[in-house]
């Protein structure tokens, strides 16, 4: 890779309207953040923080009310393969095999004929081989969002954008993935940003944590992870994060 | 050496590996309660019951009698006895080949058949019954209501008619019905991605979507001349109705997320429409295809019968008008069938289509 990527979010504001009411909400507001190639951002807070807006803009589905966001200086104008984003559901085509989902951006793309070993690697590094053939609606949570993952994987994004993808898995095969996201990532050094619930899984997964704030979304402090990976869920600076983190979400303990 | 692994339960780890290889007959019967000697022989003799009851009736037809009036009047009588061999030894061909499966193993066969016996049986007991009302006993009344081989030797004696009755109500079904579901997806789908199509559209399947085509029918006969052109409108026009609505429907409530998911892995303009929204839709989509073919049948009847002067639905008319009831219900026979036929066709195409919808296999 000649230039190491740097996403670039300028000033960026996003408001929507409600349609009933014709109220402009405030989604985020004065948002600036310069993320890079190999940084593993968690951005955690309250819900109405903006933290889905805020995936949604770097991907491209919305654009910003006010504000820019660029990659290496060009600006991002609608979504692209190079910006993968995974979301809480797993978003299958249904009417579509695992195979077929996972070749879905090459054949849009017209490019299906010398992708075809990739489907297989894939298809070998997420354990499914023996379901490509089924349809979504025959696999487990956990499966179905391992397939979502590699569908996007397999466009190797410059940047991966993880809209609580653990969310809805319980509590087991939610660890489990985390690590194979993590190795996945480790292996290949994109820019990963997650957005999630879970502090203890944005301290365990993230080298920098975005804690954001609600009404109007902003971005109330950047915590670098300064912990080696693997991660010890319980050693006493992970703790500290913890506290710190939840702390600033008014979730602390209380005296 | 210890060859006999076991893993954490005591379970051979051979038998293990060997349960991956289940097959669904042996889980099945894994999973069933035990069957007794008694009930296994009653499920036997119920397997063999179709052909017992099909000999029973041709042996009811053979001896018993005909009624005084009808002596001389039952022509070429070994018609119906064909009638009642021919399913009976399809029946019998299953029969054998159920049994053959099953001592290799594959006993889904015998169980399906040992499911339907019983309805193949009441089946061919049903036909006695007709025929000891009729014919042999002259209950029911003839000529509003013929015996089996009445019918058979109508159906036989004015075949060439039949089946240019069943060649043009097909040929005004299937013309009617694909105009109806080529229009149909085309505004319905409009109808769900433009608002200013729906805007236009909306109305017209508002206030027309309720009545009924048929009742057009008088209408068209007068100010259509053609009336053959006239009952292709009808009958596209209520196929094009429930195939509107139904993909409009589909197309409205495809999955939002869907659309995100395969813009970000670079679907666009039509690719959204076509590789996305359609597929989406598809079981909305034949739903309407389904409703529009029960409509469409409607139609196609209504028109035959009031005016367009062919098909099945005409032939019926005509030959009650000449008090010809024998050939009236074998014209109903062929319609029943074919009517069968086309919906069973239909829902095989569905149940193709929409395969993934189902959960496990």
């Amino acid at each position: 890779m000649a230039e190491a990527l740097v996403l670039k979010i300028d000033g960026v504001s996003k408001s929507f309207a409600r349609v009933e009411t014709n109220d402009i909400t405030n989604a985020l507001e004065n948002i600036n953040l310069e993320l890079h190639q190999g940084e593993f951002i968690s951005l955690v807070g309250t819900s109405g923080c903006g933290k889905s807006t805020m995936l949604r803009l770097i991907a491209g589905l919305i654009t910003p009310t006010y504000g820019q966001l660029t990659v290496n200086g060009k600006k991002i104008e609608g979504p692209s393969p190079d910006r993968g984003m995974v979301f809480q559901q797993p978003t299958l085509f249904p009417w579509q095999t695992v195979e077929q989902n996972l070749s879905f951006s090459f054949r849009m793309r017209n490019n299906y004929g010398e992708n075809k070993d990739k489907v297989e690697r894939i298809l070998k590094v997420i354990g499914l081989e023996n379901f490509r053939r089924d349809y979504p609606a025959q696999l487990s949570g956990g499966m179905a969002q391992r397939v979502a993952l590699a569908r996007t994987l397999i466009c190797s994004p410059e940047i991966l954008l993880l809209d609580e993808p653990l969310g809805a898995l319980d509590a087991f095969t939610r660890m489990n993935m985390q690590d194979e996201i993590l190795s996945m990532w480790r292996e290949n050094r994109q820019l990963v940003v997650m957005v999630t619930h879970d502090v203890d899984e944005a301290i365990y997964m993230g080298t920098k944590v975005v804690v954001m704030d609600a009404h109007p979304g902003r971005v109330k402090a950047e915590i670098p992870i300064e912990l080696d990976y693997p991660r010890n869920r319980s050693s006493s600076q992970f703790v500290e994060y913890r506290n710190q983190i939840l702390d600033m979400l008014d979730y602390g303990a209380k005296e | 050496m210890n060859t006999e692994e076991r893993n954490k339960e005591g379970i051979l780890v051979e038998d293990a590996k060997s349960a991956k290889k289940l097959t669904r007959d042996m889980l099945a019967e894994l999973e069933q309660k035990e069957k007794s000697p008694a009930r296994r022989a009653l499920d036997f003799f119920i397997s063999v019951c179709p052909m017992l009851a099909a000999a029973l009736a041709a042996a009811e037809y053979i001896y018993v009698p005909n009624f005084e009036r009808f002596v001389s009047s039952n022509v070429n009588p070994e018609r119906y006895l064909i009638f009642l061999a021919v399913p009976a030894a399809i029946y019998l061909f299953f029969w054998l080949h159920a049994l053959v499966r099953y001592r290799m193993g594959q006993k889904k066969y015998y169980w399906n058949a040992v499911h339907k016996a019983p309805l193949y049986s009441v089946l061919f007991l049903a036909l006695s019954a007709l025929d000891l009302l009729t014919l042999k006993s002259g209950k029911l009344l003839y000529p509003f209501i013929p015996w089996v081989n009445d019918i058979i030797n109508a159906a036989i004696g004015d075949w060439p008619n039949l089946l240019k009755s069943c060649y043009y109500s097909l040929e005004l079904l299937f013309k009617g019905y694909f105009i109806g579901v080529a229009a149909g997806l085309l505004t319905g789908i409009a109808c769900g991605y433009s608002e200013r199509v729906n805007y236009w559209i909306n109305p017209i399947v508002k206030v027309l979507g309720p009545i009924p085509t048929a009742t057009w029918m008088p209408l068209i006969m007068i100010i259509v001349p053609n009336l053959h052109a006239g009952a292709l409108f009808i009958i596209s026009l209520g196929t094009w109705f429930a195939v509107t609505l139904a993909s409009r429907t589909g197309i409205q409530n495809v999955d939002r997320s869907l659309f995100d998911a395969a813009r970000i892995l670079g679907a666009k303009g039509h690719q959204l429409v076509f590789r996305v929204a359609i597929p989406s839709a598809m079981p909305n989509i034949l739903q309407g295809m389904t409703q529009g073919m029960s409509s469409a049948c409607i139609s196609l009847m209504v028109a035959e019968m009031m005016g367009v002067e062919a098909g099945l639905g005409w032939y019926m008319t005509w030959a009650k008008s000449w008090a010809l009831y024998n050939r009236m219900f074998a014209a109903l026979v062929v319609l029943v069938v074919i009517f069968n036929a086309v919906t069973n066709a239909l829902n095989a195409v569905k149940k193709h289509a929409l395969r993934w919808q189902n959960g496990v296999k």
